[in-house]
């Protein structure tokens, strides 16, 4: 006799599993066939090239490349896929995830560290997989004297901010979420929402390293949005566009950066304060006031606040791609498309295949996203580097390089901008086309 | 579509409004306030002027709303308000919003403004641009030399000869 079982009887296991299959098969008769009748004699079905879609045909298209790549060619075009996957949400977020695990690395390898190293056996590629696993099944605590509602939705608003300002950003050719007239302005518009967020959640923890956090994080925000805007306005004094696409098309030959050199300094200091990050890491100083606006948060609620801050990260850092380094332009170096595959199909053995609708993605749009992808990791790992180098400064310093040094740099650069135009060099009209 | 569009950010923005003075807490306030302001710029929006929303989202709820939570958060209510609880203002108040809005409804409807044009093709904000910069210029400079006398207004009215700065400030 078992002593795990002691009651155990084999007749017993044999009849309650008798006893189930028999209630399932009254189930399924009393109620799934009707259902599954109603459907076949009810609902019209489809009519394809001529046959019926039944049930059973369209699971047998499923499974056939050549029924399915063209489903899924078209799913490609649609907005939902724009916003969900490619220029959108999914590939920024893939973008920033990859951005954390680097920049663990890439500053440990800077301070003569081995960083995350265990998990996943090789470097520690799984670091990541196992933070998040970690993150979701944590528990959420709120304070005691929180304000409840803000508190809640601080975290969704700052990653739902993160996520507009990401679909601005253009891509390749034509694979943005929103191509804007005004995308500049609305770049600047959603910039500005960060410090009320920022704000709102520090207040409504009701603690004291927060509220500090959120203080400092206004200051900095806010004083550091007008050098920002200012530095822009050379670009689009020479591009003569809002439009981001037709920024990054008057670069074809030349880049931004080339001519504005000042703007793309300024622009990029403003972009490491926008961000929080070192040397203008003050709102999140962890040896000062614990996390910043960020002590209270706990569990997924710390992890939407940290994905929306990388997801910010890559939107910058594709801005700055975009605005001064000439986006998505770049050598065609994708290879071509083989012709034969469409032409003759494709050979297995004995079976050839004909797959209509093959190049899922055009060439161009192929190589404009390497490209893109190339450069915007660049930038993100130039805004990393002074992590591993350079210690927090002063808030009066701070303040101080924002509205005087800054501001001045940016009206340089526009005043360099209004003589490349007035010279004749650039511009309508100019020089260099 | 336009029209649900229309009905749905003017209930939004009304009641946000009304929501802004009615609500005892001046966080929940401002932030009623924010939702105010934004509503006009879908009001921008849906007359094909997204330069104007732009604009308006950037200065009013990137700003100025930001600048009213600030003073909010930081001074303590007491010291900004003195609580007068009197539901006499209250209606006064209600009639002479109500007075405005038929002398400003009267006003339009005795205008042409009713006779406008509805497909009208937007108006492209390079041509405003233009305008400004050649007929409007005048306007333009004078503009700018308020808005310049304002700022230096201000900084000359925040600094403080009392407070001597006891930081190095290299």
């Amino acid at each position: 006799m078992s002593a795990i079982a002691p009651e155990f009887r084999l007749s017993r296991f044999v009849a309650s599993l008798t006893d189930l299959i028999f209630w399932i098969i009254v189930i399924f008769t009393l109620i799934g066939l009707p259902i599954v009748f109603i459907t076949l004699f009810y609902i019209e079905l489809p009519e394809i090239n001529g046959k019926l879609l039944t049930p059973y045909l369209a699971l047998t298209w499923m499974a056939d490349p050549s029924r399915t790549l063209p489903i899924i060619k078209s799913l490609i075009h649609t907005d939902f896929f724009r916003i969900s996957t490619f220029p959108g949400f999914g590939f920024a977020a893939l973008l920033a995830a990859g951005t954390i695990y680097v920049e663990r690395k890439f500053l440990a390898k800077m301070q003569l560290r081995v960083g995350p190293l265990y998990c996943g056996k090789i470097e520690g590629i799984l670091q990541l997989i196992g933070d998040g696993l970690k993150l979701i099944s944590k528990e959420i605590i709120i304070p005691a004297k929180a304000d409840k509602p803000i508190f809640w939705a601080a975290p969704l608003l700052f990653v739902g901010t993160a996520a507009a300002f990401i679909s601005l950003i253009p891509v390749a050719p034509g694979w943005v979420v929103a191509d804007l007239d005004v995308g500049l302005l609305a770049v600047f518009a959603v910039i500005g929402f960060f410090p009320i967020i920022t704000l709102l959640s520090s207040w409504s923890a009701n603690s004291k390293f927060p509220f500090i956090g959120g203080i400092r994080a206004l200051h900095q925000m806010v004083s550091f949005e007008i050098p920002l805007i200012l530095s822009l306005l050379g670009i689009v004094i020479l591009a003569g566009t809002l439009n981001l696409t037709e920024i990054v098309e008057s670069q074809q030959h030349y880049w931004w950066i080339i001519f504005m050199p000042i703007g793309a300094i300024v622009f990029f200091t403003t972009i490491l304060a926008e961000l929080e990050r070192i040397p203008f890491d003050l709102p999140e100083a962890e040896s000062e006031i614990v996390a910043g606006w960020l002590t209270e948060f706990s569990g997924m609620m710390y992890g939407l606040v940290q994905l929306g801050s990388y997801l910010k990260l890559y939107a910058f850092a594709g801005l700055f791609t975009v605005l001064f380094l000439g986006g998505w332009n770049g050598p065609m170096v994708w290879p071509p498309f083989p012709q034969e595959i469409i032409t003759e199909g494709i050979k297995m053995g004995p079976i050839t295949m004909h797959v209509p609708g093959l190049p899922l993605l055009d060439q161009e749009m192929l190589n404009g996203t390497l490209w893109f992808t190339i450069k915007t990791i660049g930038v993100i790992l130039v805004i990393l580097l002074p992590r591993g180098v350079f210690p927090r400064i002063r808030i009066d310093l701070l303040l101080h390089t924002g509205w005087y040094k800054l501001i001045g740099l940016a009206f340089v650069n526009i005043f360099i901008a209004l003589a490349l135009v007035y010279a004749g060099v650039l511009g309508p009209g100019g020089l260099i086309q | 579509m336009a029209d649900a569009v229309f009905l749905a950010i003017s209930v939004l923005t009304i009641g946000s409004a009304i929501a802004s003075l009615e609500v005892r807490s001046m966080i929940y306030g401002s932030i009623s306030l924010m939702v105010t302001l934004a509503g006009v710029a879908g009001f921008f929006l849906l007359l094909d002027a997204p330069f104007v929303a732009m604009f308006q989202i950037s200065v009013y709820v990137g700003s100025i709303a930001v600048l009213i939570l600030f003073t909010v958060m930081l001074v303590r209510r007491e010291l900004l308000f003195h609580k007068i609880e009197d539901p006499r203002r209250r209606y006064a108040g209600i009639g002479l919003m109500i007075v405005i809005m038929l002398g400003i409804g009267t006003i339009i409807i005795g205008s042409g403004l009713k006779s406008m044009e509805v497909d009208a093709p937007s108006v492209d904000f390079r041509e405003i641009g233009k305008d400004f910069l050649t007929y409007y210029s005048p306007a333009l400079v004078v503009m700018g030399l308020i808005l310049a006398s304002a700022v230096i207004g201000a900084l000359t009215l925040a600094r403080r000869e009392d407070v001597t700065n006891e930081q190095r400030t290299d």
